[in-house]
């Protein structure tokens, strides 16, 4: 089965993704200059695109998508003799500077007289404290409980509460996916999918979306706005995750290319159908028009 | 004489808390240092650090950077009672035999003055 890492999979993700240089390099809060124009020739102006281009596909990498992780409940050692001598417990942390995050022990000596590792809750919050990382509090902010999330949600600031949640937790910790699915969520049931269009988050979304199946929307959106290529590189990621579906059996078989896959793939995998069809139509005769004139 | 560069006749290196912090807050330091500083005072290497007060989940944090402190112990640095028994707690050396014995000592005043609280209200309550 196919996984976010495959080669295939991330060439697929990065073509839909798109390179919108207006978006990714939009003006970010900084120190306020004032602005530099320069004189350019043709030739210079396209060095200048190209380099823009690397670097926006730098700022485009894609965060990790990882399966939750396990809990730790490991018992070092019993001593039920010191029940009763302490009233807090004792957490402890090796500080030495070489070994990487995942491999630092962190052990809690409890009350009762338990040595036991660290919960990964625990584990965080001290290596924040011993080795602070920016952009990250000891505490989770208040903003990533359920509650708060729909006020961010109402303001259309997604992009920006994924950046933090990025910066706040580890790729498989199960509030960092909890965060993740629930903007995603929120996302295809508004149809604000232009709103991670041309951000690194837009990959994630499109793997989440498509392995449970909720495609119709993006769909929609994509026809809507002109992305064929798009649209028919969605249906090829579908193919690739689930292989045992019909439409692609068929496509297999026929090879289609273009809006004939799309054809297919609304006729036996959608729900909406009526929806796409529409879509389709408008498109068709947008397309008619304008070869006409 | 010059304070900073002092040499020991005999003396050797100790690994021990040096108390820092403010007016009803302390915060040690675990520390390699000459046995014959101030306890506050210059020392080679700082190797961790303590919170006796529990912070807001309960726990009292500690760190200790084991690579240095298995170079100092190579080096054939002491260690004082304090800090022997807080690495006996963290599993870095076998538990000291004093937090043991204090563990039962504990015990057995608490035994005591259980048994000291009943018996004089079974003595009133028997009495009249």
């Amino acid at each position: 089965k196919p996984a976010f890492t495959d080669q295939a999979v991330q060439a697929l993700l990065y073509k839909m993704t798109g390179i919108d240089l207006h978006k990714v390099f939009r003006p970010v809060k900084k120190e306020l200059k004032p602005p530099q124009y320069k004189l350019m020739t043709e030739a210079q102006l396209q060095e200048a695109t190209r380099k823009a281009i690397e670097e926006a596909k730098e700022k485009l990498a894609m965060p990790p998508v990882l399966d939750e992780r396990k809990p730790i409940d490991d018992v070092l050692a019993e001593d039920k003799f010191l029940e009763g001598t302490e009233t807090a417990k004792y957490v402890f942390t090796d500080l030495t500077y070489s070994t990487p995050h995942r491999e630092r022990f962190i052990v809690v000596r409890e009350p009762n007289g338990v040595l036991r590792k660290a919960t990964w809750e625990e584990r965080d919050r001290m290596i924040q404290i011993f080795f602070p990382k920016e952009g990250r509090r000891v505490i989770p902010p208040v903003l990533f409980k359920d509650e708060h999330l729909g006020n961010v949600f109402q303001q259309d600031r997604h992009e920006d509460l994924l950046n933090m949640c990025i910066a706040q937790f580890e790729p498989d910790s199960p509030d960092y996916i909890r965060v993740h699915h629930r903007t995603y969520d929120d996302i295809d049931k508004h149809a604000k999918y232009d709103l991670l269009r041309s951000t690194r988050h837009f990959g994630g979304m499109v793997w989440y979306l498509v392995n449970r199946k909720r495609t119709d929307g993006l769909l929609i959106d994509m026809i809507n706005r002109d992305l064929l290529d798009d649209a028919t590189s969605l249906i090829t990621l579908y193919h690739m995750l689930h292989p045992e579906c019909q439409s692609a059996k068929e496509a297999k078989e026929g090879k289609l290319q273009g809006v004939d896959l799309i054809k297919v793939f609304v006729k036996t995998e959608s729900q909406r159908e009526g929806y796409i069809q529409l879509a389709l139509q408008a498109y068709e005769e947008a397309m008619a028009t304008s070869t006409a004139s | 004489g010059s304070r900073l560069l002092k040499g020991y006749r005999g003396g050797h290196v100790v690994i021990r808390f040096a108390l820092g912090g403010c007016a009803n807050r302390p915060f040690f330091r675990i520390v390699a240092a000459h046995n014959k500083r101030a306890r506050d005072g210059k020392y080679l290497e700082q190797l961790g650090c303590l919170d006796p007060l529990p912070n807001a989940h309960g726990e009292k944090v500690a760190g200790l950077n084991l690579e240095r402190l298995r170079y100092w112990l190579g080096c054939g640095a002491q260690l004082s009672r304090p800090a022997e028994k807080l690495l006996g707690l963290a599993g870095f050396l076998p538990l000291h035999p004093m937090t043991v014995t204090g563990a039962e000592r504990l015990r057995q005043r608490r035994r005591r003055e259980e048994q000291a609280g009943t018996a004089p209200e079974e003595g009133p309550s028997t009495e009249p």
